[in-house]
């Protein structure tokens, strides 16, 4: 553990010129890096100086989605996105329908936080895997990702795609619940609750990866707040704040679960955290298979927009087809803003309405973006072998930083 | 005829045979072949996926690993512009080959051993494995890259801190067993104990500093991906690349030899008395080489389970516990010497 010996101000005024530092280029080709450049300047092993180059996947996510109907948004978002696609399009969906003025009925509330909840786990465990292999555990890499697999199968099994479902739409969502989805959600459930605890064995609890996360990326309480850093990196600083309990949407109010937060905020609090959510969201997809209201799983507006067609269809295999109405939706003029809590922190979304069959002004703030000050802030005064820590420990994923 | 000595005839044969077969130059080449894909499909079964598989599917893909050493030795060799092309040429070479002459020294039966019958053959064989990681250090500064810069600087912190346990360790075992060759010392543990019972302490030292020298997790140090892209070998292709990643292996061998030797016991539960060509030559070489290659199936395990350490604490442990169990393991063996014998 090294302490740091350097704080933010020093470093704007440190000049990084001259020959006594060793300048890296980490990125964008790089195994650690991801697909984002950081450069480093070290001091021997201690790094001085580090500046993410970021952009290197930039999307034009914004620009593409102005320029489509509204409903062609949601895949745009959702491949921003890629471990986290649910909260992407339901953060999404939110503002539409508050431009809308549509309220899905409680079963559609309830299967929106259903897979909603189902996809926290998975960006997880994407989280964890990544942090494993950053630390050179191989063993948790192939575990986290293997694990995921069966919640994505999960999620076929509800939504009929594996990632990029596109589930969520504005009044509702695409499919019901099918026949033995139920038990298959138990079992899946308990095979995790199973693994959580090899987990704790070989990872958590693993002496070395205690050695070389503890106090390292310390992050405290007060300065998380004025960097403006999200989610469960947020928490692990021990800032009680998580949008689902803040300002609630979909099932959330109805549930009972807890937000956990942890005291220190170093890299060992934010691999712990993010084992407590997944405990946390296992518990909530019991309540609301249990607690699953009847009725339409769509919005009274959109149902009466359905041909007789498309009617039978939704009674027969509880489907929801896309009326007419969704691709010449005209939103009325106006702004909207959603904030829904992702599996790495908060996405924010303002829209903007001019009454066209396109967004006016279509702008998101994902929580990678809103994460980047770790690394300018937090690795100073690390050693080199403790970046990779840090950038595991956030779970930062570019291509939803460059949007 | 009569003026060819027939005895240096057989002498010689027995030596070629020695480097070249057994256990030499093409037991190693098997015995890495093996281990890489042990490791390989260990690590898979805990990870729960297959391993190695397409190439010869039949026996579980075992000979992937020469199908990559036929891949390397095929592929074009790339050596960068400002790299000093001597050194970046010569120092795989001699890395590999100073970690394997090494062997020279170190006899797997009794009456069956290379070159000449050395009376000082664990100070030549431990002299000898200690300046392979020197070839190291010149592969990493030949490559004219940061990255690989980096691990060669890690690599010379690593070698300074591990080298004094792991010279304590060999000492406290020569102070044992009261001689400096390991044919006596395998002798006397066949007469007595093993050395792993006589001096835990150590056995112990030794296969930290085996588990450090030779790159296994946790100490994967030198070529942490996710900093140093592959640390010394970033800038090679080919074979260099190829015979750079083997030599760890063969490291590890030669090391497990000598745990063997002194530690487990040597060709023991065999007492060979008798000079037959079967029984006396080869079967205590077999033994020896079983010991060895369970030994390296143990560390190699260990990258399913560990993380890596970070450098300053890799350092910080070499200096401080594992030094300070090396000075134990040698007072142990001084009081063992004046009291129990």
């Amino acid at each position: 553990m090294s302490e740091k010996i350097f704080n933010i101000d020093d470093l704007q005024n440190i000049n990084v010129e001259g020959e006594k530092y060793i300048i890296l280029q980490i990125g964008p080709s790089h195994p650690g890096s991801g697909h984002m450049r950081i450069k480093v300047w070290l001091d021997g092993d201690i790094i001085v100086k580090v500046d993410p180059d970021i952009g290197f996947v930039h999307r034009t996510s914004e620009w593409l989605s102005e320029r489509r109907e509204w409903i062609k948004a949601i895949p745009i978002v959702e491949r921003i996105m890629l471990p986290d696609t649910v909260h992407a399009n339901l953060a999404y969906v939110l503002a539409v329908e508050k431009l809308l003025g549509i309220e899905p009925p409680p079963r559609a509330q309830y299967l929106r936080s259903l897979v909603a909840e189902i996809n926290r786990i998975t960006s997880h465990l994407y989280g964890i895997g990544i942090f494993g292999i950053f630390l050179g555990s191989s063993t948790v890499y192939m575990w986290a990702f293997g694990d995921r697999e069966p919640f994505i199968d999960l999620m076929e099994m509800l939504t009929g795609a594996r990632i990029t479902t596109s589930y969520i739409i504005p009044g509702g969502v695409r499919w019901d619940i099918p026949n033995g989805f139920k038990e298959r959600a138990e079992t899946v459930l308990q095979y995790m609750e199973r693994r959580l605890k090899d987990y704790e064995d070989i990872w958590v609890k693993n002496p070395v990866v205690q050695a070389r996360t503890i106090n390292v990326g310390v992050l405290k309480k007060e300065d998380a707040i004025s960097l403006g850093v999200v989610g469960p990196n947020l928490r692990a600083s021990g800032v009680y704040y998580d949008t689902r309990k803040h300002q609630p949407y979909a099932a959330y109010p109805n549930l009972d679960f807890e937000v956990p937060t942890m005291k220190n905020g170093d890299a060992y609090d934010r691999l712990l955290i993010r084992v407590e959510e997944i405990k946390q969201s296992i518990r909530m997809i019991r309540q609301i298979l249990k607690d699953l209201p009847e009725g339409k799983i769509i919005a009274d507006q959109i149902y009466n927009q359905l041909n007789p067609v498309m009617k039978k269809n939704y009674e027969e295999k509880k489907r929801v087809m896309f009326p007419a109405f969704m691709i010449h939706m005209r939103p009325p003029p106006g702004e909207a803003t959603a904030k829904v809590e992702a599996g790495r922190g908060e996405i924010f979304f303002y829209i903007k309405s001019t009454g066209d069959k396109y967004p006016y002004r279509f702008r998101w703030v994902t929580p990678s973006f809103r994460n980047l000050p770790f690394f300018t802030h937090v690795a100073v005064g690390h050693r080199l072998a403790d970046l990779p820590t840090i950038y595991g420990s956030i779970d930062y994923f570019p291509p939803e930083a460059d949007r | 005829m009569n003026f060819i000595p027939i005895p240096l005839i057989i002498w010689l044969i027995e030596d070629l045979l020695y480097l070249i077969i057994f256990p030499g130059l093409v037991t190693i080449l098997v015995l890495v072949i093996i281990i890489i894909w042990l490791e390989r499909k260990i690590a898979a079964k805990v990870q729960m996926r297959f391993g190695p598989l397409w190439v010869s599917k039949k026996i579980g893909g075992a000979l992937q690993s020469l199908a990559d050493l036929l891949r390397y030795s095929f592929q074009e060799a790339i050596i960068p512009e400002k790299a000093d092309k001597l050194a970046f040429i010569l120092a795989p070479g001699l890395m590999f080959a100073f970690a394997t002459i090494a062997l020279i020294f170190i006899p797997v039966g009794p009456y069956y051993s290379a070159l000449f019958p050395s009376y000082y053959t664990i100070l030549f064989s431990v002299a000898l494995i200690i300046i392979t990681p020197i070839f190291a250090i010149i592969v990493g500064w030949a490559s004219d890259n940061k990255f690989s810069f980096i691990g060669a600087l890690r690599e010379g912190f690593l070698l300074i801190s591990y080298e004094v346990p792991f010279l304590l360790s060999v000492v406290s075992m020569i102070v044992i067993f009261r001689t400096y060759n390991y044919i006596s010392a395998v002798q006397s543990q066949l007469n007595f104990l093993p050395g792993i019972i006589l001096n835990p302490l150590a056995a112990l030292t030794m296969l930290i500093v085996m588990i450090r020298t030779t790159g296994r997790f946790p100490f994967d140090i030198t070529e942490a991906d996710s900093e140093l892209v592959l640390g010394l070998f970033t800038e090679y292709s080919a074979l260099f690349f190829g015979v750079g990643m083997a030599t760890p292996y063969v490291e590890l061998y030669n090391f497990s030899l000598i745990f063997s030797l002194l530690f487990l016991g040597g060709w023991w539960p065999l007492n060979v008395n008798v000079m037959n060509p079967l029984y006396g030559l080869f079967l205590p070489g077999l033994v020896v080489v079983i010991k060895a290659f369970i030994v390296m199936a143990i560390l190699v395990f260990l990258r399913a389970v560990y993380p890596r350490y970070r450098l300053d604490q890799a350092v910080r442990s070499g200096w401080s516990y594992v030094l300070l169990l090396s000075v134990l393991s040698v007072i142990l063996s001084i009081v063992e010497v004046k009291f129990l014998r």
